[in-house]
């Protein structure tokens, strides 16, 4: 559990200090979209976290030299979890992407690639990984100590994770890169 | 730091067969979702059926557009693949490694079909 506490404090005292030195309406913006906005970037970002948490963890499981499978359990969980909620806010913010005025509209009359590649790729990489996130966590949870008893097992787990961080990454990048572009 | 227990060391695993069910399905929901893409791409009427469907249960969906209707394409196929998979595999005995394998070549095929210039060429 050392690292779930270490996220925790990490992410309670980042908060802590968002709220102590910025006014929460400064903090999310002036945009009528600021809520889902916020939302679905603050849950990007933690599960960027917890997946990149997890991404070491199975490389330790690839070579065997994890001893403590309860860590990767909790943080795959989460993992799953928090790909549901990226996504559904991820729903949420598309509908005003896509508003009359939003920036898709802007984007198919200025640069229509950044649509495509930067918007609609990513959508569908992010939708990869919450079948990958939930099948993993699904593994881990039902062979429990097992798991590392199975020949390939634990390859096959540790291969899933890394490939679900992986696009997790790309997708957090053309993500991040597309608000700076034009934001909702 | 979590041991095996020497008793259970020596129980018999019980059949892979519900492992492999999960990542296939996975795999299953992932490819028809890129199938769907390339299919609404393709035929104008197709996408409309996939808005419809998107718009059948999904909040909003007559915002976010026909992806509404894909994403329960993807949802409808992983799940109901993984309980098929899942009551057939269940007493099953599979080799992991090749079924992984092949798992990750749909993977790697679902990525291709979504690039956008691959959409360009069927166009």
């Amino acid at each position: 559990m050392t690292l779930l506490v270490l996220l925790g404090v990490t992410v309670a005292f980042a908060g802590l200090i968002s709220l102590v030195t910025s006014p929460v309406a400064a903090l999310l913006g002036d945009s009528r979209y600021a809520i889902p906005d916020a939302l679905h970037g603050v849950t990007a970002i933690l599960y960027v976290i917890t997946a990149t948490i997890s991404a070491y963890l199975a490389y330790r499981l690839f070579f065997n030299r994890l001893e403590d499978l309860r860590d990767l359990r909790v943080i795959a969980s989460l993992n799953a979890c928090l790909s549901l909620l990226t996504v559904i806010f991820g729903n949420w913010i598309y509908i005003y992407y896509r508003d009359k005025g939003g920036p898709r509209g802007y984007f198919l009359e200025t640069r229509p690639v950044i649509h495509e590649i930067f918007f609609e790729f990513k959508e569908f990489l992010a939708l990869f990984t919450l079948p990958i996130a939930v099948a993993t966590a699904y593994i881990l949870l039902r062979e429990r100590n097992d798991l590392v008893r199975r020949p390939w097992l634990p390859q096959i787990v540790a291969v899933l994770i890394v490939c679900a961080w992986g696009r997790l990454m790309l997708v957090f990048g053309l993500g991040a890169a597309i608000t700076k572009l034009r934001s909702v | 730091m979590e041991t095996v227990p020497p008793a259970q060391e020596q129980t018999q695993l019980p059949s892979n067969g519900p492992i492999v069910a999960a990542f296939v399905s996975a795999t299953i929901g992932i490819l028809v979702l890129a199938l769907v893409q390339v299919a609404t791409v393709m035929s104008a009427r197709f996408k409309d059926t996939v808005f419809e469907v998107g718009k059948a249960w999904i909040p909003g969906a007559e915002g976010i557009g026909p992806s509404s209707g894909k994403e329960t394409f993807m949802l409808a196929a992983w799940l109901l693949s993984w309980v098929g998979l899942h009551y057939t595999l269940r007493q099953r005995e599979l080799p992991l490694r090749p079924l992984f394998g092949v798992a990750l070549a749909i993977l790697a095929v679902a990525v291709f079909l979504v690039w956008p210039p691959v959409w360009h060429l069927i166009e």
